[in-house]
């Protein structure tokens, strides 16, 4: 039983953090239609970024509000200047171009930092507690908290404040929000500069456990897209209760099923998502698309 | 057009038969008058070229963006190295090499094509991620980290070849099959039928052509020429190891798609020699820079010349021509397919 609880709240904890990217792939493909690729890779510079913070004496608190903030920028700014040309155009080519910059990024960290392992802070003491005869460890107490917080604040975000109120109306209809003066590509800028924020929280949370390498993210980008497919792209809660079911179940059967085993565990979701294609296509919390010819 | 003359000519049956002869002459003799290097450089080039050709299928011709062609490469290459390593008939090895490919492709194609958009995209790209551990876990198989590695693609001593000759024209004469094969599948009914989903999955089933499963079979049959290529992989590397299905390869072998030209023949044998090239060319700057390099040629391709390498030429001849009035303005509609037939897709030069 105690195993049970530790392999649960382990489970919730990776899930939080595949919830976050899927939460900004959402965001992003609510806001413009494409599916951004690019976003693990982006998660892996802001946590190379928060990692030079650090390394120019910041307190780790600090580099990590920074680097959450730089992302922000970068987000807005890749925006401005590479997505927008493609935006509303052909589906395809403009993921093609979301490759492109997952490549480009992945091949800047690389640059810059090399492909060895770099050593990042947890932000939580490597301990453990006892809770109902378990050893949870902080860390994953506390990636999970963080999580819930930052989508209790998205929360907010979108359904209490104006700012909220015009995004989520540029989401739904680009062309009726513009029609009625709102400034969709400011707009927009800032959707792609929340989603690069949020994916810089599953960075800096991730990195402690694999230590920071530029192919970092390539594995949680697979869960979270995982997650997105079967949260079903129109429903945010949906993504991060996805993300977690993904996350609990992954670990319970990397420990309870002698084949997967903790190298096969990435199956797991995609074994999930073939059943529930089939029994319902539309993902477990999306709504079904309505074509009109 | 200016070169209306210029294009009849070329579409003369005795120039077409007089340049295909010519074209196969040449094929004969160079593996025998060039160095080593080259033959094997050339080899591997077409090994690539036939790789990016299957992705051409579902992802140029089919507008399904897919992020798993190289796992279909690594499987063909890893039964090719499993029959090899067990003495099994070639004949037998080949054709199993590209039916496991297409029935595993066809399996995930049959669960991502009911979702609709980007799903294909968003489920392939687990394909070598999972098949990365799955290598290693599965050694009895697959030789584990270690890999596997034959002989079996050496010269056989009747023909007083060395192993590099006869190597490349194993990849050319398997390599051109398949081009011609997939050439004349895509522009039959296949293809038309195919380029009608990709241009309005609504329109194609109101025609009574169903979307659903004209992806599956375009993924199918890009799965399958995966394995033609995986096969042709063992042949000319002789060895295969977990790293050859490694996540980074499949996206290079988008981006070769993608800098070579989508839906055009030539474009996949351009997209095999940048995916040969490129690494060779950055390895020799600075290991380290290879992928930020690639990035950065895919994304100024997508916006200076959407239709690829392929369109170069139009476009030159097309700005050349324009300040007498005569090109239409604009990118990508600006290039029209450059085999001299026409083909039957209206979407050819979408990106």
């Amino acid at each position: 039983m105690g195993i049970f609880i530790q392999l649960l709240i382990d489970g919730l904890s990776t899930g939080s953090i595949y919830a976050a990217l899927a939460l900004a792939i959402v965001l992003v493909n609510q806001a413009t239609g494409m599916i951004n690729f690019a976003q693990g890779a982006l998660a892996v510079l802001s946590g190379y970024i928060a990692f030079a913070l650090l390394n120019a004496g910041l307190p780790l608190i600090l580099a990590i509000l920074g680097s959450i903030l730089i992302s922000f920028v970068i987000g807005a700014a890749v925006e401005r200047l590479l997505i927008r040309r493609f935006e509303r155009g052909d589906p395809d080519t403009a993921v093609v171009v979301t490759i492109g910059l997952l490549t480009l990024i992945t091949g800047v960290c690389a640059w810059l930092w090399s492909y060895n392992n770099r050593i990042f802070p947890s932000l939580f003491p490597n301990e453990t507690l006892e809770l109902l005869g378990a050893k949870v460890s902080l860390r994953s107490l506390g990636t999970f908290v963080v999580i819930v917080a930052i989508m209790g604040l998205l929360q907010l975000l979108f359904v209490g404040t104006k700012l909220g109120l015009a995004l989520r109306a540029v989401s739904i209809n680009p062309q009726s929000a513009a029609f009625s003066g709102m400034p969709v590509g400011r707009l927009l800028m800032v959707g792609w500069g929340l989603a690069a924020a949020l994916g810089a929280v599953a960075g800096v949370l991730v990195a402690p456990q694999l230590t920071l390498t530029p192919g970092m993210m390539d594995n949680a980008l697979v869960y979270a897209l995982a997650a997105v497919i079967l949260g079903g792209l129109t429903s945010p809660v949906g993504v991060v209760l996805a993300a977690w079911i993904i996350g609990v179940l992954e670990n319970l059967a990397a420990v309870y099923i002698p084949f997967i085993g903790h190298d096969l565990k990435v199956v797991v979701p995609f074994l999930l998502i073939v059943v529930v294609l089939v029994v319902r296509p539309q993902g477990l919390f999306g709504r079904k698309a309505v074509v009109r010819v | 057009m200016p070169n209306n003359a210029n294009q009849s000519f070329l579409r003369r049956p005795v120039v077409r038969w007089g340049a295909l002869i010519v074209l196969v002459v040449i094929a004969a003799v160079l593996p025998l008058v060039l160095p080593e290097i080259a033959n094997d450089t050339i080899a591997r080039i077409g090994v690539f070229a036939v790789a990016v050709l299957g992705l051409n299928v579902v992802m140029g011709y089919g507008g399904q963006v897919s992020l798993g062609q190289i796992f279909f490469l690594g499987l063909g290459a890893y039964v090719t190295a499993y029959g090899a390593t067990h003495d099994w008939n070639i004949v037998f090895t080949f054709v199993l090499a590209l039916l496991l490919p297409a029935v595993i492709g066809l399996l995930v194609a049959l669960a991502a094509a009911r979702l609709g958009g980007l799903a294909i995209a968003m489920v392939t790209i687990a394909l070598p991620i999972i098949g990365l551990p799955l290598a290693k876990r599965l050694s009895d198989w697959t030789g584990g980290s270690q890999g596997l590695s034959s002989r079996f693609s050496d010269a056989p001593e009747w023909t007083g070849l060395y192993n590099d000759q006869w190597k490349l024209y194993l990849v050319l004469v398997i390599g051109a099959v398949t081009f011609v094969l997939v050439r004349n599948f895509v522009r039959g009914k296949f293809g038309r039928a195919l380029a009608i989903v990709k241009e309005n999955e609504a329109v194609a089933s109101s025609m009574g052509i169903s979307p659903y499963w004209y992806k599956v079979l375009a993924f199918t049959i890009a799965s399958l020429v995966g394995g033609v290529s995986g096969f042709l992989y063992m042949a000319v590397v002789q060895y295969t190891s977990p790293e050859t299905l490694a996540f980074h390869h499949s996206i290079t072998l988008v981006a070769s798609m993608v800098i070579g030209g989508a839906a055009t023949m030539t474009g996949s044998v351009l997209g095999g020699v940048y995916y040969v090239f490129v690494p060779m060319l950055t390895n020799a700057i600075d290991p380290n820079l290879t992928a930020a390099l690639q990035g950065a040629i895919l994304l100024i391709v997508l916006f200076v010349l959407p239709g690829g390498l392929v369109s170069l030429p139009r476009r030159i001849a097309a700005l050349r021509r324009r300040p007498s009035g005569q090109a239409p303005p604009g990118g990508a509609s600006l290039a029209p397919d450059p085999d001299p037939e026409p083909a039957p897709t209206t979407t050819q030069n979408e990106r």
